[in-house]
């Protein structure tokens, strides 16, 4: 296991199975290591101090050409030379992450992405990739094994994928599904929800379960890059949609899950419409205590972008801060700080929620895009009933 | 690293299972909230297992000086 100290105790990076865990001082002590100098003082209630997870974007190029891409990647987008992104790795290393998540643009347009995975692995960093799938070879995919998983961008069968990205790459996504885990590797898939796609998301799992993947992550559509118009309104989640998250939710798992080899995973744009699920808002410490993250900008989570700065997240601005800054958690630079920070957290409906611990207040991005501040979410369904409001 | 006692699960804070992959936005693996108790305890069993045979390599030196942010 890799262990990072923290003032309250440590994150323990586990690899089997994979796992990571947050422990007391009294368990990281039980494991025969002492915080010494981290542990001066009282162990308050926190956070990370520094990501666990980031996602390094190794490059900005790509074709597909998806109306909704996050970060407007072209054909003729930056890639960074290897070089850099090593030194970025380093950083990593050095600030004690333990996840690298390659993205981009196409990960795969570049051909020293085994390298990389390589690089990652000798600093003691696990590397998970994203990828659209296109074009994916079976030798490719073979020289993917390097890494823990693949994420294929699949948003569903029949229609579904061309309603998010406004072209039919569905057959091609499936494809790359079935290669990779033909070749050993493995894959889950990423399900941007929208209007036109939370309907389809049995059908679209049963699918890519069917092809070999083991994971799903269902993604909130955000309005960034090409996104951040005003066809992001009519893209989003209806109220109605993000109030039946939960149970959606726990229908999906009844449906895919009981066998233990198949996940369902959210991001934590999403958490704020569990707060419409009586079940999950009676009891926040099951959350907490299986892990479940909210709003991470800055703080779990950061982003390098392809120009080699520290955004809060993939979807949020970059920042003044380098790779090298994350060793300090990036406790410089203001515009980091002021994403880190709880949304809405003193004043209600936050204050008075029981899941605002996780949430955090929701997703920075859209609330930026939707009302002009970092919060709180305007689309969290307890946001929308004291608004009076709706997001139809 | 010799342990010194067995962790108690009393002491574990936080489980987040699994790797995710996804290079925008972070993810929690979320049908354990919706798992009998026998499935859970199982995975908390493992993982209670893995913390006390894994063998520990410490990464990232000191956390960064205390502020604020840190009692989120």
């Amino acid at each position: 296991m890799i262990l990072r100290l923290e003032r309250w105790g440590a994150w323990v990076k586990l690899a089997d199975p994979a796992a990571i865990v947050a422990l007391d001082r009294d368990a990281v002590r039980a494991l025969g290591v002492d915080g010494g100098r981290a542990w001066d003082g009282p162990a308050r209630p926190g956070g990370p101090s520094r990501p666990v997870e980031v996602h390094l974007a190794v490059t900005a190029r790509c074709g597909a050409g998806c109306t909704g891409c996050y970060l407007d990647a072209r054909p003729d987008g930056l890639e960074p030379p290897f070089e850099a992104l090593v030194t970025a790795l380093d950083a990593m290393r050095d600030a004690g992450v333990f996840t690298v998540a390659f993205g981009g643009g196409e990960p795969t347009t570049r051909d020293d992405l085994d390298a990389l995975a390589d690089a990652a692995r000798a600093r003691g960093l696990t590397p998970v990739l994203t990828t659209s799938g296109l074009g994916l070879s079976s030798a490719r995919a073979e020289r993917l094994r390097a890494f823990a998983q693949v994420n294929v961008s699949y948003d569903g069968p029949d229609g579904a994928y061309a309603s998010v990205r406004g072209f039919d790459g569905a057959a091609a996504a499936e494809a790359a599904i079935a290669r990779l885990s033909a070749a050993g590797v493995r894959v889950g898939v990423n399900v941007v929800l929208t209007r036109a796609s939370f309907p389809r998301l049995r059908e679209t799992m049963a699918r890519a379960r069917a092809l070999g993947a083991v994971e799903a992550q269902l993604l909130r559509y955000k309005p960034a890059g090409r996104a951040a118009s005003l066809d992001y309104l009519a893209q989003r989640l209806t109220s109605a949609q993000a109030c039946s998250l939960g149970p959606t939710l726990r229908a999906l798992t009844d449906a895919f899950c009981q066998s233990g080899d198949f996940h369902v995973r959210i991001d934590c744009a999403l958490v704020p419409f569990l707060s419409a699920d009586p079940d999950l808002a009676g009891d926040p410490a099951r959350l907490s205590r299986w892990g479940v993250f909210g709003c991470e900008a800055a703080a779990a989570l950061s982003a390098v972008t392809a120009e080699g700065r520290v955004a809060p997240c993939s979807f949020g601005p970059a920042s003044a801060a380098r790779p090298a800054d994350l060793a300090r958690g990036c406790r410089d630079d203001a515009e980091l700080r002021r994403w880190r920070r709880p949304a809405g957290a003193s004043a209600e409906p936050c204050a008075s929620c029981s899941l605002a611990l996780v949430c955090k207040g929701g997703c920075k991005v859209v609330a930026s895009f939707v009302s002009g501040a970092l919060g709180p979410d305007p689309e969290c369904p307890r946001v929308v009933a004291r608004r009076g409001g709706g997001a139809a | 690293m010799s342990r010194a006692r067995p962790v108690r699960p009393e002491d574990v804070r936080r489980v987040r299972p699994g790797h995710g992959a996804n290079c925008s936005s972070i993810g929690s693996v979320v049908d354990t909230l919706f798992a009998t108790a026998a499935v859970g305890a199982a995975l908390f069993a493992a993982v209670m297992a893995a913390l006390e045979t894994e063998p520990v390599t410490v990464v990232g030196g000191d956390p960064p000086e205390d502020d604020e942010e840190d009692a989120l």
